[in-house]
């Protein structure tokens, strides 16, 4: 990884967000509604430019960037659409944690996806091969190839391929948000793994999954600033245009103060608190405490942007309602809020809760 | 499983029903929610789901089995008066329905709430109304042919303006019902109508004269078999999705004089009438909205092996009990409110001596003439209002429509937080039940928008309870009848 300058992030950004308003946000609906052909060609695009291994050297095809890039660039892409963020952010944690050996495997353009095995997913390692079920593995169904995170005592991060024997993608059908990121019931009978790191042991593993852990943290509270800022404005556009008691909507106070609202809750920056000055670390604590906030604060405020429109808001049609159905995903992965709370306790309260 | 709440006797809970005893009979409501309770569990939570993915995928499709099945329970007849073979209800009745139906599926209730909706502003046209449209209804849900009624007000460029009478005045008004020999020509559009696309029959709010909208928006009586209607599309929505929301479209759609439901220019009126009657319902939908992501979570996390351990945890008790407190608040203002309206605001009118006498007559006798002639006539129209003058008060409806307002804000704020900590407790990982609380969690939002946004309803209870302000919620007692195009017939 190398330390991008300020100039160099702006234009990653830039890049991202022209890329998330010319080929996203037109194809947001499609992308909702599952179409698995617009996914791939979106896909084409951001391998095109690079963004589906972010964090890997020039030698493994990647842009050998920092974490502070890889999230600038996912917020950015979540202004156009929420799930394809998550896809990118999934694609690049799962690939920073393979091997050399691994990664030259893996042809230009696959997709990639972290699966945390976290919050009730049942799954065993033992002998190499692992056991058991995960539900909603984002990103999983259609993934080239899959990195499972065990968390608990033995901490691993495994890779295996998405057709391993003994291995049941299931496409989950009641997936409610982040759509182009797509989501697979996952069964697992021996399915057999590879350690993701070259010769970690145990605690190096630790490491790995702690860290791969906080980098989709980090990376949920970067996508769920971007659905916020797009909520924010779309809001802000509909309030300028909508005419309520003879006047624009942004004349009344109710109106008005829900979009002050969402702009004080753009004031947080949560890549600011989760990496260290260089970029290239991420705090996890921090990292936790980013992704409670800003899930939240785009739970919120793509709410609030439905409230703005009425009932057009609730139309599919306006694309509103899927930046909250994208937003509480956002609350939901890796881990509900409310257990992302006690992992930030954890260390205080010095036991497993 | 039923919440403890949800559990206890209308008797145990809301003391207040019974010194009015004698226009309320508690049995009846109890029963009334029993039966409701059982077609629920009979036929709406079981299909709730499938139902959603289908008009997921098909916005346009309806489950006309549900209608039928929800007619045999009296569904589709709590708000019809007995005169007209209904069971006479007002307010409390929908709202005990509502709150039943919505604990299994908010979407498949809303047909049945939409419903009533249509139905409700033919109320306030007295007598003239039981023997017509009414009875019809009635006597097809008999035949278990049910037909359905819908209730159009929304337009493309006004939504919540409509729904008050001072932002109705400054409203861009679009549609027109414009005077013709006979009857009205009604040309417009209206948008997001629930159970448009379905409906035999639809209860129309239409300005005779748009530079005066507030003055002359007037409530019609519209046959959908009519020529001129037009469904345009139904809506794909986020939730509530087994009642279609349709846009409508009208070219000259002729509708005669006897079906201009109270008077000319009495729209406004009745439709301060007609949502404080349906805010209490509504409320209701949200409570029970509530009330089945709570069930279904308890239910999770009593008996699936995936949520071992978490009831011990001490944020999940709190998270329950916080739930348990909110649902049974909102269930208390719903029914606070209900009640005022069928008591305090309303139900002056149907213990009416007259009325109660006029009921007795039969029906066969009433559609003769010369009975007829005169319940159709102006006269008998302008005898209703000056009936609801005498039974109830401006300030009266104001107050329970401000209750009412105040009970459908908060409902919909409860059901917004107890389907989002619902879904936050189970997470992405359960399958079934993370399923079904999405969907109630999608559900919930429409509590917040539709009857008025919240910010409009608590914008109500400022001016009607903070302010204590009075509005003109009656129609008025000497119409104001005026010659337009083609004239009078």
């Amino acid at each position: 990884m190398t330390v991008s300058t300020m100039a160099e992030r702006t234009e990653i950004r830039a890049m991202a967000l022209e890329l998330a308003h010319r080929e996203l946000a037109p194809r947001a609906a499609a992308l909702d509604a599952g179409d698995a052909d617009i996914l791939a060609e979106c896909w084409r695009l951001l391998a095109e430019l690079g963004l589906d291994r972010v964090l890997l050297d020039e030698q493994h095809g990647g842009a050998g960037l920092g974490v502070a890039d890889l999230l600038a660039s996912i917020e950015e892409l979540a202004v156009g659409d929420g799930g394809v963020a998550m896809s990118v952010l999934l694609c690049n944690a799962a690939l920073a944690t393979l091997t050399d050996e691994q990664l030259a495997d893996v042809p230009a353009g696959a997709r990639w996806a972290l699966v945390p095995a976290v919050c009730g997913a049942e799954v065993t390692l033992s002998g190499g091969q692992l056991d058991g079920r995960v539900a909603c593995a984002l990103g999983a169904h259609g993934a080239d190839g899959l990195v499972m995170l065990l968390d608990g005592p033995a901490p691993a991060a495994l890779a295996l391929d998405a057709n391993a024997t003994g291995l049941t993608l299931e496409r989950d059908l009641e997936q409610m948000g982040m759509r182009a990121a797509p989501a697979a019931s996952m069964e697992l009978a021996r399915v057999a793994c590879a350690p993701a790191r070259d010769g970690s042991g145990d605690s190096a593993a630790a490491l790995n999954v702690e860290g791969a852990m906080a980098l989709l943290r980090a990376g949920t509270a970067a996508i769920a600033r971007g659905i916020t800022r797009r909520a924010h404005e779309l809001a802000l556009e509909y309030a300028h245009e909508r005419r309520q008691g003879g006047v624009t909507i942004i004349e009344h106070d109710a109106v008005s103060h829900m979009l002050s609202a969402m702009a004080v809750r753009l004031a947080f920056r949560p890549e600011l608190v989760a990496i260290d000055p260089a970029g290239l670390v991420i705090d996890r604590p921090q990292a936790l405490a980013a992704k409670i906030a800003a899930t939240d604060a785009a739970v919120a405020s793509t709410t609030d942007a439905v409230q703005v429109f009425g009932g057009t808001g609730y139309m599919v049609e306006t694309g509103v309602e899927k930046l909250m159905r994208d937003a509480k995903y956002c609350q939901l992965f890796p881990e509900p809020n409310w257990v992302a709370h006690d992992e930030l306790m954890r260390p205080a309260r010095g036991r497993d809760l | 499983m039923a919440s403890i709440t949800a559990e206890r006797s209308l008797r145990e809970q809301f003391p207040r029903l019974l010194p009015h005893g004698e226009s309320v009979d508690v049995g009846e409501l109890e029963r009334l929610r029993s039966r409701t309770r059982r077609f629920a569990d009979e036929h709406v939570r079981p299909r709730a789901h499938e139902i959603d993915r289908r008009t997921g995928k098909d916005p346009s499709w309806f489950d006309w089995d549900l209608v039928r099945a929800g007619g045999e329970q009296g569904m589709l007849g709590f708000l019809i008066p007995k005169p007209a073979g209904g069971t006479g209800g007002l307010a409390t009745q929908a709202a005990i329905v509502m709150e039943e139906l919505c604990a299994a599926c908010p979407g498949i209730a809303l047909v049945f709430g939409a419903h009533a909706l249509g139905v409700a502003p033919l109320l306030l046209g007295g007598p003239s109304q039981w023997d017509g449209v009414l009875a019809e209804l009635v006597a097809s849900e008999r035949a278990e042919q049910p037909l359905l009624m819908a209730c159009a007000i929304t337009e493309p460029e006004a939504g919540t303006d409509l729904e008050d009478p001072d932002l109705l005045a400054r409203a861009r008004v679009t549609s027109h019902a414009r005077r013709v020999p006979g009857g009205f020509r009604l040309s417009g559009t209206k948008r997001f109508i629930s159970n448009g696309s379905v409906a035999r029959w639809i209860t129309i709010l239409m300005p005779t004269d748009p530079a005066r909208a507030a003055q002359t928006w007037t409530c019609f009586l519209l046959d959908t078999r009519s020529e001129g209607f037009a469904v345009a599309r139904v809506e794909h929505k986020m939730g509530q999705r087994a009642c279609p929301a349709a846009e409508l479209t009208f070219d000259e759609v002729f509708v005669p004089d006897e079906r201009v439901v109270s008077r000319e220019g009495d729209g406004a009126a009745a439709t301060m009438i007609v949502l404080a009657c349906s805010r209490p319902p509504v409320g209701a939908i949200a409570t029970g909205i509530a009330r089945g992501a709570y069930e279904r979570l308890l239910a999770w996390l009593e008996e699936d092996r995936a949520a071992k351990g978490l009831l011990e945890r001490q944020h999940v008790q709190l998270a329950l009990a916080s739930m348990e407190e909110e649902i049974h608040l909102a269930r208390q203002l719903y029914m606070d409110a209900a009640t005022e309206l069928d008591h305090a605001a309303l139900g002056g009118i149907t213990s009416n001596p007259a009325v109660r006498a006029l009921g007795h007559v039969p029906a066969g006798v009433r559609r003769r003439a010369p009975m007829h002639g005169w319940l159709a006539s102006d006269r008998a129209r302008d005898a209703t209002v000056a009936l609801l003058h005498h039974t109830t008060s401006e300030r009266a409806v104001t107050r329970s429509l401000a209750l009412s307002s105040m009970a459908k804000a908060h409902g919909g704020d409860v059901a917004m937080r107890v389907t989002g900590a619902a879904l936050e407790l189970v997470g992405l990982r359960a399958g079934a039940v993370r399923a079904e609380l999405e969907k109630l969690w999608r559900d919930a939002k429409l509590t917040q928008i539709y009857e008025g946004t919240n910010q409009l309803n608590r914008l109500e209870v400022y001016r009607g309870l903070c302010r204590s302000e009075t509005l003109s919620c009656l129609p008025p007692l000497h119409p104001n009848r005026h010659e337009t195009e083609g004239g009078r017939s």
